[in-house]
């Protein structure tokens, strides 16, 4: 599913990300550990094709992600990757339901509320569709963002620090609703954080050194 | 879920900021509307009331006054004439027909007008009932004056001196009405018909006999006035040479409908034109308010159009929203000020109408009008242009990340 190799990742002069190669196979879930600043979510939006790496080959679903240009790479990131944000980024204008939709409307896929509704009722919120964001509690929240992620059955899941400000058992749940949303639609998982917590769980880890000044 | 609807959600989560600045672009547009709907209908309205009247003869004064007083019943008449001196102009041979005018006394703030049957001829006048008049002191009434006094055929009134309330009334010599005229759509609505011989009867000397023939009978030459000629020319050519021989000989003056009006609305066009620059000022407020709201708008939305990128929207897409919103802004804005305009103008043809003036009305759509929407649209997209640009170069990755 995803295949990197001789990655790295500049802003201006400084490296931020370097990974000679790293490998996840369809429906696996894995764990990018690291301290803050070790590119995480750098790595991330490369691979969410919303980055362009400085150097390397990244092959996600088996597109090689260099040849994506403008619309195309906004193409592919719509139908075959879903993003859930370590802020989440709900909508606040629009209902939980509407959120949902936007992202069946963003990628152009057919709008099917039913499948919205079939993905927030397997998240527990078949009650809240009428709600708007700003009324949901953080944990709500959370499982409407996962649920706009895996609405337009992505191939691959990414999350960015889900269980940061999480107490333990909030940790287990987000944990856990992540792994079973992404197996529902046969996705495979990547989770970035520094929450050493999440560690037991996950037996493919990669592990970002933290920043070394460049020599 | 589409883009228009989007824009609509986003709308409505501002309620008070879309509500402001579809205001202030309804102001401005209400603006225009309403010059142009009172200057257009006034030039139609004026200009159907000067048709087919070439030249004005009356007595010595401001041309202008003469004519604003005789063709539209507007001011006051520049003085009275001798019968006498007007008929040498009436029977040249340039003249095609000449009607005579005799004005000075009102009813309820309508002009009473004597003149010819020729008069109601010349602006299509039919009766809606009754009769024309035959004798002295009978009375035709315009459509207008009817509806607003309710007299009818067999009513009696007397006439007050002058054109205001509160003249002297000419108690003892009652005029009688005879007919009604249907609407026509220009100033005979408004006035008070009946022969020269009753306005003459009606100012001579006191000693007067009851009996109107009698004491037309015994009226001098002297006091045979009318207060104006109504002219239509034979020949184009008349327009060269007519005025210039009536103005060199005596006591007459000529003056030109259309000459005057195009005087008068040179005039009011200046008035016009700084409230048009008004307005115009007031829609661009109205465009640089959209514009502020809408940048800012992109300041508090800028996690929203990152998470628009993340869910496959391309920036074309992104721009085409922030644009549309503000096409609705301003297109909303536009059709509320028609219709503000459009209100406007009726209110003011109420007011006018109260006043005995030539109305002016809001149910009267001109298709200048889209102009004001194209103006406003073309506004909202110029203001939609750097938040859409901003929208565009969203830097999704960083945003998305941030903390």
């Amino acid at each position: 599913m995803i295949r990197v190799e001789g990655l790295r990742h500049r802003y201006g002069a400084a490296t931020v990300l370097a990974l000679e190669a790293w490998e996840v196979p369809a429906g696996a879930h894995c764990l990018v550990l690291g301290a803050s600043g070790s590119g995480k979510t750098t790595l991330l939006g490369i691979l969410a094709a919303l980055l362009r790496p400085s150097a390397g080959r990244v092959e996600v679903a088996g597109t090689d992600l260099a040849r994506l240009a403008g619309p195309a790479a906004d193409r592919f990131r719509g139908r075959h990757i879903g993003f859930v944000p370590q802020k989440l980024h709900l909508i606040g204008s629009l209902t939980v339901e509407e959120n949902l939709v936007l992202a069946q409307f963003m990628a152009d896929l057919p709008q099917d509320r039913a499948r919205a509704r079939e993905v927030l009722a397997a998240v527990g919120l078949d009650r809240r569709l009428a709600a708007r964001p700003g009324e949901l509690s953080h944990g709500q929240a959370q499982r409407v963002a996962v649920a706009r992620a895996v609405v337009n059955r992505p191939q691959l899941l990414l999350a960015d620090e889900p269980t940061s400000n999480l107490d333990d058992a909030h940790c287990t749940l987000a944990l856990d609703l992540l792994e079973s949303q992404a197996r529902a639609c046969g996705a495979t998982l990547v989770i970035a954080t520094h929450d050493q917590r999440a560690r037991r769980r996950f037996a493919a880890r990669l592990e970002l050194p933290a920043p070394a000044a460049e020599a | 879920m589409n883009l228009a609807r989007l824009s609509l959600a986003y709308l409505r989560a501002r309620p008070l900021n879309t509500a402001l600045n579809v205001l202030l672009l309804a102001l401005g547009a209400g603006t225009i509307a309403l010059l142009m709907l009172a200057a257009e209908q006034l030039e139609e309205r004026m200009g159907r009331d000067a048709r087919g009247i070439d030249l004005v003869v009356g007595a010595k004064g401001s041309p202008m006054q003469l004519i604003l007083s005789t063709v539209f019943h507007l001011d006051a008449p520049t003085g009275n004439v001798p019968l006498a001196e007007t008929r040498k102009v009436a029977e040249h041979r340039a003249v095609a027909q000449a009607i005579p005018l005799a004005l000075g006394d009102s009813f309820r703030g309508f002009r009473i007008a004597g003149t010819t049957h020729d008069y109601i001829a010349h602006y299509g006048g039919r009766l809606a009932a009754g009769r024309l008049w035959d004798e002295p002191m009978e009375a035709v009434l315009g459509a207008e004056v009817a509806r607003a006094t309710g007299l009818g055929v067999g009513g009696r009134f007397v006439g007050v001196h002058g054109f205001g309330e509160g003249g002297e009334e000419h108690g003892d010599f009652p005029y009688q009405v005879v007919g009604v005229l249907a609407p026509t759509g220009t100033v005979l609505d408004r006035l008070v018909l009946c022969s020269v011989e009753s306005v003459w009867f009606v100012h001579t000397s006191p000693d007067k006999s009851e009996d109107p023939r009698s004491t037309l009978a015994s009226l001098r030459e002297d006091e045979q006035e009318i207060t104006a000629l109504l002219i239509r020319y034979a020949t184009p050519i008349a327009a060269a040479t007519l005025p210039r021989w009536i103005n060199a000989s005596g006591a007459l003056q000529a003056a030109s409908p259309a000459h005057e009006s195009a005087r008068l609305f040179r005039m009011i066009g200046v008035g016009v034109e700084v409230l048009g620059a008004f307005a115009l000022v007031l829609v661009a407020a109205a465009g640089l308010s959209i514009y502020i709201a809408l940048y800012n708008a992109m300041e508090e939305r800028r996690y929203d159009l990152a998470v628009m990128r993340m869910l496959g929207a391309t920036p074309g897409r992104l721009v085409r929203l922030v644009l549309l919103e503000a096409l609705v802004l301003a297109v909303v804005g536009a059709l509320v000020g028609l219709a503000l305009g459009h209100l406007a103008a009726e209110a003011v043809g109420a007011l006018l109408a109260a006043a005995n003036q030539p109305a002016v009305s809001g149910r009267y759509w001109l298709a200048a009008e889209l102009w004001i929407v194209a103006l406003a649209s073309a506004v909202g997209l110029a203001a939609g242009v750097l938040p859409a640009w901003r929208a565009y170069r969203t830097d999704i990755a960083a945003t998305l990340s941030q903390t």
